[in-house]
């Protein structure tokens, strides 16, 4: 106990006036540990908010949904029994600002007279939902999205045709309590009355509609077991039931991987910011070698001074960790202040101790992990040095405890990001990565330093001085490139790969993709549809195939709840997937293993399955997949895996049908026409739509903007939270440049004193720094451009393009900020006058 | 943990026996340059309570011959015998401990830790110690060296002669058995050093303690029982004295 409260005393006397070296130290712990709790607390009051606005998102504490038929008579009673139902009814449909007027797709919603149970609409101009979808002179009223009007170009009181029925647009919608974010919008809302939806003539067999009930329950209900007991009264209902537990699911799995992503960007910053801790711990504890050595000769132990500046440092990271923690815990609500209007509930506010107590833990493990190594070093501070007048730090590693010691506390944080991502893979090569890009980085500058040693020596003295002092003995360079190349590196991989992604989207997948989708096709319109379309000039290519909805129940027996497939594949076994049947192998299908039927076959349900999905739920030829399909539960053999190119965008299925087994369910047909040219493309739309109100268009450029818009939102996102580790990157340059400012001034004051000009002193800096951006940014761009190539061509299947401007950027961001913060660091030595100095020493 | 594991009966020497027993003391170094020899050949007896000089040009060897006798090198060879330890068999902290409780040095430089206090500096070897009242002890060996009134001031709000004080004051503050002085006037100017000088003799003859000065100064060094010079890592010659043996040369 008297030792350690004479380490926590002699700690105390040694932070008087030490603050000001620990102000990068300060900087890049704080920064970390904010970037850290920042992004889990608002994804805490995210999932927090939604789970408090669960019943309002969901429209009721139970909602169930059914693809393409109502629900069977006796469980509607059933549910009209255990309480207050809504009914509404969504699908997609082509309007169009009255006659000859524009067509657009949109999302069509039918409403029953209770709608909302939960929370209200919100319209402009103010008026109830019930007035303005009342029927009025025999047209029914519609309320609509207000973007919607600016596509159409219509205001309330125009009329807008769906289907066979002229609406009148009574109102806008300023809120809808159960719109959720989706990412996959096929168009903007239009809210119509249940009763209302039959003169459209759109729903008919096979039509692609979902039917939703949402039921307020009587309080106090045990939902789960109502849900269990329900599902059970219906077992081959073929619905899906939610309960306000997952009102949101997708949108929860997205904040969910986005938390997971930006947690390992803000771990990258820890971990940048880390280089910056070691070197302030470092640089600060050759400053007290003379106190050291005073101490030790004293008759400290070295366990002692250990102690001692441990504390310190120790102290230090709680500032910086509650810097952090502050800055982390407004982050919830300055997200609310950006995202008012567009999340779909209120970030309520407050702290959420648990995000922020796992960064104060990663930032303190952080601390540790990169103080330890200098901190042991100190205490092989030579005490007998006081006897000459010059008392230097000590070299070399310190003793094995303390290397322990640093290993253990590496482990610790790997541990944490484990825990922190619930993600073992993802934390696995997150680790693997760091350590890699740490093991290329030390390598690489270590190569290049080796290389610019051998180089001829310059004739010039500036430039000789300047190349000198990269590699000249206790330089910063290895740091320097570390730290910046690290934020470099994130920075101009994330440029690369959004680059990638949107030259994809733009550029590569147009060329190969259809131009239209056209939906809910009835099996008696495909042959004057085929006919019409290809009466078309311009149109190359149309595909067809029926299309079903249906959802996996069983696989290989096993009840789908009880199945936990890959996450990557999670999307195949959530909710309804489109379902066809063929005789023969589809045009560009592979066939990756098992044979395809043959062309007459008639025999027990057999499905082609997507090969990555079989792998995803662990499946393989033989065995079996249950589907419910309208209410039937039909049990298939898997014959063959096929491979599929999503990227195509072609007509592709996860389950494909041999003959025999879909045929007599009521199904619609699903086409894809290749057009050449807007022309054509115009033509297809106007005269499919005109021709057949029922059937809706879905151009495919109008989806790939869409994704390319979300896309450049995600890339704004993830450029922010990258730059993060960028600046923790600067903090460990401008920490290196004032550290070595004492050297600087030396070396001014000497060559000053040898005859070299001011200017010429200058050029020397700006050399050395010019030549430190350079290497950094080479190093960078090359481990950025692996990382792109890697992410782009192995796990986006993708072809590889570099862009130049990403590595520019990358080169420009390097030497400005070497140079820059050199410079800046510099001109103080310039400025110097040599007497005083000279008469110090 | 506990600081401390030197046995207090060996620490406080006999005055009549030997303080500092080196026999055939040897350090040599690597350089880059190769092999350097320090000290070839060191005997040196000194008995409790006695003052020695040792002069002789730079690079003689005195201050190595400090840190041998401090603990704070170790001989590549040879005995080194301090207040009954025997150096070479004591570990790293061993010795630190060895030093909190036998020797008090003061460097040419002074030493002071720039973020303590003159008090606190002077307290450190007895808050080392586990002393409970090293506050008071430090406030009166501060009063003994005429700073009582700069208690609370820091290093750098003293003159180079205060500074001095502090650390003659910390140096006799556990009251070692023996005093190390380097150069202790190399950095003051004539007139305070004098007055450092007659405050370290006169805290020598008051405590008893045993006085080690190395001086470029002749006049300085004759005020020492016995005057040791050295010259390239050996020593040379030495006045015949009562208090000192002289073994080799």
């Amino acid at each position: 106990m008297r030792y350690w409260a004479l380490a926590a005393r002699l700690a105390r006397r040694e932070l008087r006036g030490s603050l000001g070296n620990f102000r990068v130290f300060l900087a890049c712990l704080a920064l970390g540990v904010a970037a850290i709790a920042g992004v889990g607390s608002v994804s805490d009051a995210m999932h927090t908010g939604i789970s408090r606005d669960a019943r309002q998102l969901l429209g009721g504490d139970i909602s169930i949904r059914m693809s393409h038929r109502t629900m069977p008579a006796d469980a509607r009673a059933a549910l009209g029994q255990a309480g207050q139902v809504s009914e509404a009814i969504t699908m997609r449909a082509m309007t169009q600002s009255g006659q000859g007027g524009r067509r657009t797709l949109v999302e069509l919603k039918a409403v029953d007279g209770v709608y909302p149970l939960i929370g209200a609409m919100a319209l402009e101009p103010a008026i109830p939902l019930a007035q303005a979808l009342e029927e009025r002179d025999g047209t029914m009223g519609a309320v609509i999205d207000p973007s919607l009007s600016r596509r159409l170009g219509v205001a309330v009181g125009d009329r807008l045709r769906i289907g066979n029925h002229d609406f009148e647009i009574r109102a806008e919608i300023a809120k809808e309590p159960d719109r959720t974010i989706r990412f996959a919008t096929f168009g903007p809302r239009v809210m119509v009355t249940s009763a209302a939806l039959p003169r459209t003539g759109l729903v008919t067999e096979g039509s692609l509609v979902h039917y939703h009930y949402r039921v307020a329950l009587p309080k106090p209900t045990n939902v789960p077991a109502w849900i269990k007991n329900f599902d059970a009264a219906y077992p081959k209902a073929g619905w899906r039931i939610r309960s306000t537990q997952n009102a949101a699911p997708g949108f929860e799995r997205f904040i969910a991987r986005v938390t997971q992503f930006l947690t390992l960007v803000g771990l990258t910053a820890l971990l940048v910011g880390g280089v910056g801790i070691a070197n302030a711990v470092r640089s600060f504890l050759d400053q007290r070698t003379g106190t050291i050595a005073t101490l030790k000769c004293l008759g400290a132990p070295g366990g002692l001074i250990f102690t001692t500046y441990l504390i310190q440092v120790m102290v230090l990271a709680t500032v910086g960790v509650v810097i952090g923690s502050a800055i982390g815990a407004i982050a919830p609500p300055l997200t609310a202040h950006l995202l008012s209007g567009v999340f779909p509930v209120t970030i309520p506010l407050g702290f959420y101790w648990k995000p922020i107590g796992m960064a104060a833990l990663f930032g303190y493990v952080t601390t540790l992990a990169f103080a330890v190594w200098p901190l042991g070093r100190a205490r092989n501070v030579s005490a007998a040095q006081l006897f000459r007048a010059l008392v230097v730090p000590p070299d070399g590693w310190p003793n094995p405890g303390y290397i322990a010691l640093t290993a253990v506390a590496a482990l610790a944080l790997a541990a944490l990001a484990f825990f922190a991502t619930d993600d073992p893979r993802l934390a696995l090569s997150f680790i693997i990565g760091a350590c890699g890009v740490l093991v290329v980085f030390g390598g690489g500058t270590a190569l290049l330093l080796r290389l610019i040693r051998r180089l001829p020596s310059p004739r010039h003295p500036g430039l000789r001085l300047a190349i000198a002092n990269l590699h000249r003995p206790d330089n910063t360079t290895p740091s320097i490139v570390l730290s910046l190349g690290l934020g470099l590196t994130v920075l101009v991989t994330v440029a690369l790969v959004q680059f990638n992604m949107a030259y994809q989207i733009t550029q590569q997948i147009p060329k190969q993709a259809p131009s239209y989708f056209f939906i809910d096709i009835q099996p008696h319109q495909v042959e004057p549809f085929t006919t019409l379309v290809r009466s078309i000039s311009g149109v190359a290519k149309l595909e067809h195939t029926p299309m079903v909805r249906g959802r996996i129940v069983r696989v290989a027996g096993v009840p789908i709840e009880q199945v936990k497939p890959d996450k990557d594949i999670a999307w195949a076994v959530n909710g309804d997937r489109g379902l066809t049947y063929a005789t023969h192998l589809p045009e560009d299908a592979k066939v990756v293993a098992g044979d395809w039927w043959p062309e007459d076959y008639s025999g027990p349900p057999l499905i082609s399955f997507d090969a990555n999905v079989a792998r995803g739920l662990g499946v393989g030829i033989g065995d079996t997949i249950t589907l419910n399909v309208l209410g039937r539960e039909i049990t298939a053999t898997i014959v063959n895996l096929r491979h599929i190119d999503w990227a195509t965008l072609g007509m592709n299925f996860v389950f494909v049908f041999a003959p025999g087994t879909l045929e007599a369910a009521p199904h619609s047909v699903i086409s894809a026409v290749y057009a050449e040219g807007t022309e054509a493309e115009e033509a297809v739309q106007g005269l499919v739509t005109e021709r057949f109100p029922n059937i809706s268009a879905i151009r495919v450029k109008d989806a790939l903007e869409n994704a390319n818009r979300i896309l450049d939102a995600v890339a704004i996102a993830v450029r922010t939270t990258a730059s993060v580790t960028l600046l923790a990157g600067i903090f460990v340059l401008a920490g290196a440049v004032v550290a070595g400012q004492h050297r600087r001034i030396h070396d001014a004051v000497i060559l000053k004193v040898l005859g070299a000009t001011r200017r010429r002193v200058l050029f020397s800096y700006l050399v050395e720094y010019a030549i430190l951006g350079l290497l950094t940014a080479i190093v960078a761009s090359a481990v950025g451009t692996v990382l792109g190539y890697f992410i782009i061509t192995e796990l986006m299947r993708a072809e590889f393009v570099v862009s130049a401007m990403a590595i520019g950027l990358t080169v420009s961001i390097a030497l400005l900020s070497t140079i820059g913060l050199g410079l800046f660091g510099t001109w103080r030595a310039l400025g110097m006058k040599a007497a005083p100095l000279l008469r110090n020493k | 943990m506990t600081i401390g594991t030197v046995d207090p009966s060996q620490s406080r020497h006999d005055a009549a026996q030997s303080i500092v027993d080196l026999r055939d003391v040897h350090l040599n170094l690597r350089s880059a340059a190769g092999e350097v020899n320090i000290l070839r050949g060191i005997s040196l007896d000194i008995r409790a309570g006695a003052t020695v000089s040792i002069v002789g040009p730079s690079g003689a060897g005195k201050s190595t011959l400090m840190m041998i006798v401090s603990g704070l090198e170790s001989a590549s060879s040879g005995q080194v015998q301090v207040a009954g330890h025997d150096l070479s068999a004591l570990g790293e902290d061993a010795l630190a401990e060895f030093r909190r409780d036998n020797i008090g040095i003061v460097f040419q430089a002074f030493r002071l830790i720039p973020t303590m206090t003159a008090m606190e500096n002077v307290a450190i070897p007895l808050e080392l110690a586990g002393t409970g009242d090293a506050f008071r002890q430090a406030r009166e060996s501060l009063g003994r060296v005429g700073l009582a009134d700069r208690v609370q001031h820091y290093p750098d709000q003293l003159s180079g002669g205060e500074q001095q004080r502090v650390a003659i004051a910390r140096a006799f503050v556990s009251k070692p058995a023996l005093l190390l002085a380097d150069e202790p006037t190399g950095n003051l100017d004539r007139t305070t050093g004098d007055s450092v000088v007659e405050l370290l003799f006169d805290l020598q003859t008051r405590h008893g303690t045993t006085l080690v000065l190395i001086t470029h100064d002749e006049i300085l060094a004759t005020r020492c029982d016995r005057i040791i010079r050295m010259a390239d890592g050996l020593i040379l010659a030495e006045p015949t004295s009562s208090d000192t043996t002289l073994k080799t040369a």
